[in-house]
């Protein structure tokens, strides 16, 4: 097809052509297009097959309003390609056709509608039931647009970015340039977001005169010039508004051009004023075969032939409500289209020199008439006009129906911040009623038409952007309000929805084939909201958003019930305004987590890394999950373990131990230097949160540890419960300052008096003692002698860029001795054994300190430290019916039950915290939360295993702990 | 000190040091091979810092140098950099000389190890940051050296915003040491398509000149 | 998301960097002749108040501040300066 080339509005660039491969054929296109607008050109007409009736569909509105030109591109399917813009390589291909969109074997759908009424899957496909399960895989597979394939792989790069604005700009038309303009030229930093490749709006391809013989295009192209020259004004083009929230957050998506680095980015903004300046779409005419191809709006028409250089068709028919349609038909005529008629919907009203110049062309013009129905099997050989009422009626042979009702703003934006619409009687419009503070809207969306009265808005709406940014702008204000009122205000609407027929073919949604029968037929069945109706009939809920049936569905409903009876109510719209990736809210994810300072090392000696709260620990250090080899050697000889991730912090201040008699259930007046201190905190439920050990380095000067899981929370937990005593302390986490390393195994002095320039022997060392020495005249450790997994250990603190060096010393010094890492696991088996236990798994948000025995470490004497927890652990001391822990061996040693399986009676008793093979005992153990009396000893339970059926496991409660009841490998 | 004895910072970047030097068993990179001219991501985790809290702050002077009055502010004096952050604690950091010795005072903690401590300096750095987070470097009410403390690639951090020219932009940034991996990651990564770089001290070092500190 | 919330350190800030902390309700009781159902009703009754509470808020990515705001529960949206806090 003959590209106009000459024409001074083109956005594309003739001589830079792009193939294309379209259903396996190779096109051409040229730099600028669109991928839709590339196959135009080439003369593919059809572009899809519609959704439940596979009827033909084209280009109508070049804006994304439909899933008409919806294709797979890239192996992406449902990729709008009215506006994606062709890039090199790319591979598209239609969907939802059997065959191609010009041949498409399920083309007889069609024929079907009288099968599938409005809400016929709810109605029919349920009698009998069992019909359901049969019908619904006929549904599937007739349902839905693309196919995703199962291993599709999402390419590309997707990013995000958080730019700072104090006003932000919705929409890059006349209005909204001249609002960012305004607001700029205050010295605020400003944000457009336009939707389309370029800025312009409904200026940009328009050759129509703007003020003074200057065109409107060219009037536009200055505005956006000076734009660009304003350093802090930011422009993102093609960029979609998708959300609008509290407080002027604004959320867009940006698809990205050749020089930029990304597909497509998320872009949140927060403002503190907001103008929407979205302009107007067109609102479609409804008559039979509405949407075959052949059949589209004015500014599709219009700008295929001055933005693409492509005349959109030979000879046309004009069925339009709106002096726009009148410009483009003067306009279109002079690029060269054969104009049959144009035919107005309104009697009168038109802007009288675009008339004159229509008679100057002797385009016959008829008033008061319409289209009723396109003819053409696939695209439109012939349409029908008719007079309103249906009384008269002639036919034009034509490849061209430029049809459109009126206008309709885009109110999305203003709608999601909260702006109730209403219903206006002169435009036809539902405008805001009142808007949300800091929001502002101008141009078009108003109902203005008028270019200098539409400029005059969007300047008044950005000075009162900038009145809501502190900035003095009162007497320019009053300037720019009297200006625009000496301009023209809002033009009268065109109301028509429906042309004289019965509406069987009338297309009032595309993407999900709704017709005017359908909505006759939900309102015949008792539906009046439009809301539900839209529900019902599913009309507005494809892709589209709405964009096609948003304002004639409610003006319909409105018609048809008549208007006394319903006010028409626009129908909701939602976030995201337009379909968006998945990929593009990811943005960059990247997954933030922490790393011990010996992480590469543990991953070097075969740790199997986990992710285990914010941390990436080591769970095992071979393939043998049950950790036998490490276990083993902890118990007999000596190893390692990172145990870096534990919560760390340095308290202190003259009201220091208030603080920690505050949140510790225990005396913690009782620390004393040179021991640890193990106590517990609980929450005001009397539920233990955390355990750890207090150490005392000085006069009001501690050193306490928490569970890995409460090392982010637990300074606040401090304030928290502090903060109306205006307490003087300070506190400060040093969880990443230190690295740990647990040694631990009957041999573990051994390795230590090798390194440490400290007596380490029992006497000088012994259990509880807190030493502070240096290792290898160097590195100073903090070095507490605690026994978590049940033997001799040392716990050592070492600054964070010391820990490798301190590994590597202790892994050599331990190497005659076979020392060996363990993992997470193993610790977790050695303890288990034990009885020590870990919060949260031998615990829950119920679990008191009591329930689980350590109601021996509360100090009940302390009332005045007003601890927390503490009147709730007097409450439930000897409350009944509490879940509590217990220790269990297996009547079966051949089978160790899973962790979290019940134990039940008739009814569900309690469950498993913990069962492991214990390679100690050469038997299972566990733990577990039963409710009493259960939790007797001897008693016998019955644990219910998930998906275990009939079959049931026993267990026997015995005493704990299992492993050394004495204690007496931990003081050895 | 047994000087074979090495320290190692979070931070490792995948490129070839071209010069280091060793400071209080730290293996400092001078300058790395093919650093090209910026922007710039420097490690300065050796570099000394330390937390001071006291309900007095005004009557503190970490090495001489004063405490700013209102959070947010901060004081850049003799090379060490000393950040408000709130009612009663401030960040104190050295950002050059020898390794200071930790004073006696019980209000400071040498939080040296608790944290990876960044430098983002060159051109475009505020373009890589508004990828990373919403927090505003550029405010106009605010001028430079400014703390801010919030979110940066999800990671709450410290940053010190201390030169806002186009060419010369830089901020310094903290946050909790196990997460240097992933946010380096994160920063070169957000930086690529401004060619941003691992760099050396002397690079930093440079740059301090620059801004005539 | 949306949500703004004013840290009297750091200034209007986005709310995922806060973390809450109830309603206003005061210090905790003495625990000295405090009955179970007094206690319960301390720790765990809200008001809820559908329009304007005074609440406890932490500024958790940042400075690492408590601090009480009015918030109108109706639209989400802070009404006024927050009270400085530790």
């Amino acid at each position: 097809m003959k590209r106009l080339t000459h024409l001074p509005t083109l956005r594309i660039d003739p001589s830079q052509e792009i193939p294309l491969k379209y259903n396996r054929r190779t096109y051409q296109g040229v730099h600028g297009d669109t991928v839709a607008t590339a196959l135009f050109a080439n003369g593919v007409r059809i572009l899809a097959r519609s959704l439940k009736y596979h009827r033909p569909r084209g280009l109508y509105s070049l804006d994304g309003e439909c899933s008409n030109t919806f294709m797979q591109v890239n192996a992406i399917p449902n990729v709008c390609t009215e506006n994606t813009l062709l890039r090199r390589g790319m591979t598209v291909e239609a969907q939802n056709v059997k065959g191609t969109p010009e041949t498409d074997r399920m083309g007889f759908m069609d024929k079907l509608d009288w099968a599938m009424p409005a809400g016929f899957y709810y109605r029919t496909l349920h009698k009998p039931a069992r019909i359901w399960p049969l019908a619904l895989k006929q549904v599937r597979k007739a349902a839905g647009l693309g196919v995703i394939a199962p291993d599709f792989e999402m390419k590309g790069k997707y990013d995000e970015i958080y730019p700072q604005a104090d006003v932000c700009v919705i929409g890059g038309g006349p209005a909204g340039m001249s609002a960012a303009r305004a607001a700029a030229a205050q010295g605020l930093r400003v944000i457009l977001l336009e939707s389309r490749p370029w800025l312009g709006g409904f200026f940009d391809y328009r050759p129509a005169e703007y003020h003074d013989g200057v065109p409107l295009y060219r009037r536009a192209r200055e505005l956006a010039q000076r734009l660009e020259e304003t350093t802090n004004v930011r422009i993102f083009s093609h960029t979609a508004m998708v959300g609008a929230y509290n407080n002027n957050l604004i959320t867009a998506f940006q698809q990205g051009g050749p020089g930029d680095h990304f597909d497509e980015r998320y872009i949140e903004i927060r403002a503190v004023s907001v103008v929407v300046a979205t302009g107007c779409i067109e609102r479609p005419l409804l008559f039979e075969n509405n949407e075959r191809p052949g059949v589209m709006q004015i500014g599709c028409a219009h700008r295929l032939a001055r933005t693409y250089g492509l005349l959109p068709g030979e000879q046309a028919v004009f069925s339009i409500g709106h002096d726009l349609g009148l410009e483009a038909a003067i306009d279109l005529f002079d690029l060269g289209l054969k104009v049959a008629c144009v035919a107005d919907i309104r009697e009168d009203g038109q802007d009288p020199r675009l008339v004159d110049e229509l008679a100057a062309r002797k385009i016959p013009f008829w008033r008061g008439w319409v289209a009723t129905r396109a003819h053409g099997k696939k695209t439109v050989t012939k349409v029908s006009l008719s007079t309103i009422p249906g009384t008269q009626q002639r036919d034009f042979g034509c490849d061209l129906l430029v049809a459109s009702a009126g206008m309709t703003p885009v109110t999305g934006p203003l709608t999601l911040a909260q702006a109730q619409l209403q219903y206006d009687l002169h435009t036809g419009f539902f405008l805001p009623a009142q808007l949300p503070p800091k929001v502002h809207a101008a141009g078009r969306l108003l109902g203005l038409h008028d270019a200098l009265a539409i400029e005059a808005s969007g300047h008044l709406a950005g000075l009162e952007a900038a009145a809501d940014c502190g900035v003095s702008v009162d007497a320019d204000r009053q300037r720019a309000r009297e200006n625009l009122d000496s301009r023209p205000g809002p033009v009268r609407g065109c109301k028509l929805v429906l042309a004289p027929v019965k509406g069987r073919k009338s297309f009032i949604c595309f993407d999900e084939d709704t017709t005017i029968k359908n909505i006759q037929q939900a309102i015949a069945m008792g539906f009046e909201a439009t809301e539900l109706i839209k529900r019902f009939t599913t009309a507005g809920t494809g892709p589209g958003q709405g964009g096609i049936p948003g304002h004639n569905l409610p003006l319909f409903v409105a018609q048809y019930l008549g208007e006394a009876s319903v006010a028409a109510q626009p129908t909701v719209v939602r976030a995201p305004l337009v379909p968006t990736f998945l990929a593009t809210y990811a943005g960059s994810h990247h997954d933030m987590c922490k790393r011990t300072p010996v992480h590469d090392s543990q991953k070097q000696a075969g740790g199997v890394m986990r992710r285990i709260g914010v941390w990436r620990r080591a769970r095992y250090f071979s393939q043998d999950f049950s950790c036998r080899e490490e276990i083993v050697n902890v118990r007999n000889n000596v190893g390692m373990l990172d145990a870096s991730t534990l919560g760390k912090f340095r308290i202190w201040g003259p009201d220091a131990l208030q603080a920690l008699q505050r949140v510790y259930v225990s005396d913690m007046s009782k620390v004393s230097e040179g021991k640890v201190k193990y106590s517990a905190m609980c929450n005001d439920d009397g539920c233990i949160i955390d355990d750890g050990v207090v150490v005392k380095r000085g006069a009001n000067d501690y050193y306490f540890t928490t569970s890995t899981a409460r090392a982010g929370v637990t300074g606040e937990w401090f304030r928290y419960h502090t903060r109306y005593d205006g307490w003087n302390f300070s506190i400060v986490n040093l969880t990443d300052a230190f690295g740990v390393i647990n040694l631990a195994g009957p041999n573990a002095r051994q390795v230590l008096e090798k390194v440490a320039d400290a007596d380490v022997s029992n006497a000088a060392f012994p259990y509880i003692g807190y030493r502070e020495f240096t290792i290898r005249d160097t590195i100073p450790v903090r070095a507490m002698r605690l026994g978590f997994v049940g033997e001799l250990s040392y716990e050592l603190h070492v600054p964070s860029s010391y820990m490798q060096a301190l590994w590597d010393i202790l892994a050599e010094a331990g190497r005659e001795l076979n020392i060996r890492n363990f993992g997470v696991e193993a610790q977790n088996v050695l303890r288990m054994e034990k009885c020590h236990l870990i919060i949260g798994a031998e615990s829950e948000l119920r679990t008191t300190l009591h329930d689980v025995g350590l109601g021996f470490l509360w100090d009940r004497t302390k009332t005045a430290a007003k601890t927390v927890g503490a009147v709730a652990l007097r409450q439930t001391a000897e409350q009944e019916g509490r879940l509590k822990l217990v220790g269990f061996k297996m009547e079966d040693p051949s089978r160790t039950p899973k962790d979290g399986s019940l134990i039940v009676d008739r009814a569900i008793r309690g469950y498993i915290c913990i069962a492991r093979h214990s390679f100690t005992l050469e038997e299972p153990v566990g733990l577990a939360l039963v409710e009493a009396p259960l939790n007797q000893e001897g008693t016998r339970l019955e644990i219910f295993e998930d998906e275990c059926g009939d079959r049931r496991l026993y267990a026997k409660v015995v005493p704990t702990p299992f492993y050394d009841p004495e204690g007496t490998r931990l003081r050895i | 000190m047994n000087p074979e004895i090495w320290r190692r910072s979070p931070v490792s970047f995948d490129r070839r040091p071209a010069q280091t030097e060793t400071r209080d068993n730290w293996m400092v990179v001078l300058k790395y091979e093919d650093e090209s001219e910026g922007p710039y991501l420097i490690d300065l985790s050796p570099r000394t810092r330390w937390d001071v809290q006291d309900s007095h702050l005004a009557e503190i002077r970490p090495g001489g140098v004063p405490i700013p009055d209102k959070p947010g502010q901060c004081t850049f004096q003799k090379g060490i950099l000393v950040n408000r952050m709130n009612r009663t604690q401030a960040a104190v950091w050295h950002l050059t000389g020898e390794t200071p010795e930790p004073p006696a005072h019980a209000a400071y903690t040498d939080v040296t190890e608790s944290t990876v401590f960044l430098a983002l300096v060159g051109r475009r750095v505020f373009a890589i940051t508004e990828k990373l987070t919403s927090l505003d470097f550029l405010d106009p009410a605010r001028s430079a050296p400014f703390l801010l403390q919030g979110p940066f690639s999800h990671v709450p951090c410290q940053v010190v915003t201390l030169e806002k020219s186009p060419d010369r932009a830089g901020i310094l940034l903290t946050c909790s040491r196990g997460y240097a991996r992933d946010l380096v990651a994160a920063i070169l990564d957000a930086g690529e398509e401004f060619g941003l770089r691992p760099a050396g001290q002397i690079a930093f070092h440079n740059w301090l000149e620059e801004l005539g500190y | 998301m949306a949500l703004t919330l004013t840290c009297p350190i750091c200034g209007q800030r986005n709310g995922y960097e806060f973390r809450y902390g109830g309603e206003e309700k005061g210090p905790r009781p003495d625990e000295e002749g405090l009955s179970p159902e007094d206690w319960c009703d301390y720790v765990h009754l809200n008001k809820c108040v559908a329009g304007i509470q005074k609440e406890w808020w932490f500024h958790r990515d940042g400075c690492g501040a408590w601090f009480t705001t009015q918030r109108d529960t109706t639209v989400n949206l802070e009404v006024e300066q927050p009270e400085a806090q530790l």
